[in-house]
């Protein structure tokens, strides 16, 4: 980033001139988005799941959750899964986990049943995710559904569906499936062999991973492919010369091809020749943390890099300069928790939510 | 897709409309993260809610999910609805890819289009082949490096066919960008999975070739040096073996004022893998390093010290590997 005197410049979408991380101000953003999220975001209501989770976490990490009203988000959560109507339902192809929003999930008018099951996999992570974050012990959520129909949505190859009515396949809704399975202990939803398979088959040439066979490798795709791996427990602990020779994926490769995604501006970019982006800090960040190697990027670097992508208003913005929104911002604090700043939650970065187990809770 | 004025008139005033009642979300008494909708939007899912509860497959259902599919792409649930409607109606699925044409041009990086597009791409089949390759050229001409577009462009290769030009087509991106990472990755995709071609050994001469030549006129580009090393995967000994690649790395080490981090990092991969270099080889390699590391020390790890000093914000990795060379490495 240029230098400038602090100040100096009076356009309102310059980058903060703060020297640090500004985090009274990033808790003020997330609790107004809590409290209402503009218009611009109606786009994403089929997700609100994930844009709560987006806030509760990211709130979390920031050490303010307390803050919030936990039962009226526990119960907000929990009514939006979805439950077969009995038993025998659970044989029928659907996949009964959380929906979204309201906008997937239609009551009868007559007799006040919800009807349609569109519930999904990734708003089942999310709310999976706000329930462990506010403390809610989801021994007691009608965990036997969500696994008993989780294998419903497994394909032939291996890979995951997010919705039984069909769509994309890839690795993201394995990780989902992976990260449900983790946080409720339990791995009888999912056949975690042909997952891997299929997680192997999307490592590309250059050591990456795509978000399917054959597709270019990203930083997202990668994060989730060997954060999927940790959580089914095929990759072990510690540096990654130790895992080199046993491990079932190309891991040096994994690892140069990784580091070098942190470019010459110090932030991280999702694929090479592309520019750099605040939540590949995350992404990347953490398949490096899960490798054992986060020690081996430049901290200084990216950290001057994210506090140009830190917005006078409190978040975090996609590129220098820009607006920030719930989704960078989010990724912005996760990255900042990976450098262990002050002050932050540490987090479980498998899983994308503060470590209980670290915080003591 | 509907015209300016349908738009714009809120459904409750038109008469098409009038029989239907909207019914109106319920999200409960403490909704977290509420959105400030506008009423536009709110009316919109007020009506596509009642006539999903009614189940209706009518035309005007189907132009309902248009407007809502315009305020709210994401929306997997009005997809699907609007899939079913298509069925019923035994819609012309040509025309339907006309209408995700539309939608696609202002909302292009959306799972759900995508989705869209390959369910009628599947049913028309062969037919829908040259159109759905040239939707993906069209994309690539705004942006060549669209992630969506390339995996749709994969599915259609792989399902339904067309690779007869596609390592051309890869040739042309790269003539136009040869630091497209994507073009890069689908010539990959091309060379190992094409019908029509050799595969992977019978292809890779010509790449070797090819792909030096991308890299020595620009040696900084990352993309060519992961493709070449892919063009030996699992195959770590025919790389050594390979004359064209070692002097590659030397041809890039002899050039003044370029970046030298790839072709390093590549000479102590091959190293590492038990590289046998000839003296002629050694003495050049150190001569190029030498301000690294001191005379008559492993040429392994007089690599590594270069690299710290030409690519210092990986200093600690560079520093884990000179660490952890392999012990009988030269």
């Amino acid at each position: 980033m240029e230098d400038s005197p602090p100040g100096s410049s009076p356009d309102s979408n310059s980058p903060s001139r703060a020297e640090s991380f500004d985090r009274d101000r990033h808790v003020f953003f997330l609790q107004m988005m809590y409290q209402l999220m503009p218009s611009q975001y109606q786009g994403q209501e089929i997700n609100r799941l994930t844009l709560a989770y987006f806030a509760v976490s990211g709130l979390h990490i920031l050490r303010s959750v307390d803050s919030l009203h936990k039962e009226e988000i526990i119960s907000w959560v929990l009514s939006l899964q979805a439950h077969p109507m009995n038993e025998d339902l659970l044989n029928d192809g659907q996949f009964y986990g959380f929906h979204g929003s309201r906008s997937s999930q239609f009551q009868k008018i007559d007799n006040g049943v919800w009807m349609s099951n569109g519930s999904h996999l990734a708003s089942t992570y999310c709310a999976l995710a706000i329930l462990k974050t506010v403390g809610h012990d989801l021994s007691v959520t009608d965990s036997e559904t969500i696994l008993k129909s989780l294998k419903n949505l497994q394909q032939p190859d291996g890979s995951f569906m997010p919705i039984h009515s069909g769509a994309e396949t890839d690795l993201r809704f394995v990780y989902c499936a992976a990260a449900i399975s983790s946080m409720l202990g339990n791995w009888s939803g999912m056949d975690r062999e042909m997952a891997k398979e299929y997680i192997i088959n999307c490592q590309s040439y250059d050591g990456g991973f795509g978000l399917t066979p054959g597709s270019e490798s990203h930083g997202g795709a990668t994060y989730c492919a060997v954060a999927s791996l940790q959580l089914m427990g095929y990759i072990e602990d510690g540096l990654p010369s130790k895992s080199a020779s046993s491990c079932i994926i190309d891991v040096p490769l994994l690892l140069d091809w990784s580091l070098q995604r942190q470019a010459a501006d110090g932030g991280f970019q999702g694929r090479p020749n592309k520019p750099t982006d605040t939540c590949y800090a995350f992404w990347v960040g953490g398949v490096l943390r899960i490798l054992g190697a986060y020690q081996f990027i430049d901290k200084t670097a990216l950290h001057k890099f994210l506090l140009t992508c830190q917005s006078e208003y409190g978040g975090f913005s996609k590129l220098p300069g820009q607006l920030p929104d719930l989704y960078h911002s989010f990724y912005g604090f996760s990255a900042f928790s990976l450098l262990e700043k002050p002050g932050l939650h540490p987090i479980r970065v498998e899983l994308g939510i503060a470590d209980n187990a670290a915080i003591g809770l | 897709m509907n015209s300016n004025s349908d738009h714009k008139m809120p459904l409750s005033q038109r008469p098409e409309w009038s029989d239907v009642t909207p019914v109106p979300q319920d999200d409960g008494p403490n909704p977290v993260v509420p959105i400030a909708y506008t009423d536009d939007f709110r009316e919109t899912m007020d009506y596509f809610r009642a006539i999903y509860l009614a189940d209706e497959r009518s035309p005007r259902a189907l132009r309902l999910t248009a407007e809502a599919i315009a305020l709210n792409a994401a929306n997997y649930t009005v997809w699907q609805f609007r899939r079913l409607i298509l069925e019923s109606l035994e819609a012309d699925l040509h025309e339907e890819l006309n209408f995700v044409d539309v939608v696609a041009s202002s909302n292009s990086k959306n799972y759900q289009i995508w989705h869209h597009r390959r369910w009628a791409a599947e049913k028309l089949g062969a037919e829908a082949t040259s159109r759905e390759l040239e939707f993906t050229k069209k994309v690539f001409s705004a942006d060549a490096k669209h992630y969506h577009a390339w995996s749709h462009r994969q599915w259609v290769l792989q399902a339904l066919g067309g690779w007869e030009d596609e390592l051309a087509y890869c040739q042309q991106l790269l003539e136009e960008d040869i630091f497209n990472n994507s073009a890069w990755n689908q010539r990959y995709f091309v060379i190992t999975r094409s019908p029509l071609l050799g595969g992977l050994e019978t292809m890779r001469d010509s790449e070797v070739s090819y792909t030096a030549e991308a890299i020595t006129s620009k040696p900084e580009n990352e993309s060519p040096w992961r493709y070449l090393r892919g063009l030996f995967k699992n195959d770590m000994h025919s790389m050594m073996n390979d004359p064209q690649v070692l002097s590659l790395c030397l041809t890039v080490l002899k050039t003044k004022n370029v970046s030298y981090v790839f072709a390093l990092s590549m000479l102590l991969d091959l190293l590492c893998h038990g590289l046998q270099p000839s003296e002629e080889f050694k003495n050049a390699a150190h001569a190029l390093t030498s301000e690294a590391g001191p005379p008559g020390s492993d040429l392994a790890r007089t690599v590594c010290s270069f690299l710290e000093h030409v690519d210092p914000m990986r200093i600690n990795y560079w520093k884990w590997r000179k660490s952890t060379l392999p012990a009988q490495v030269v």
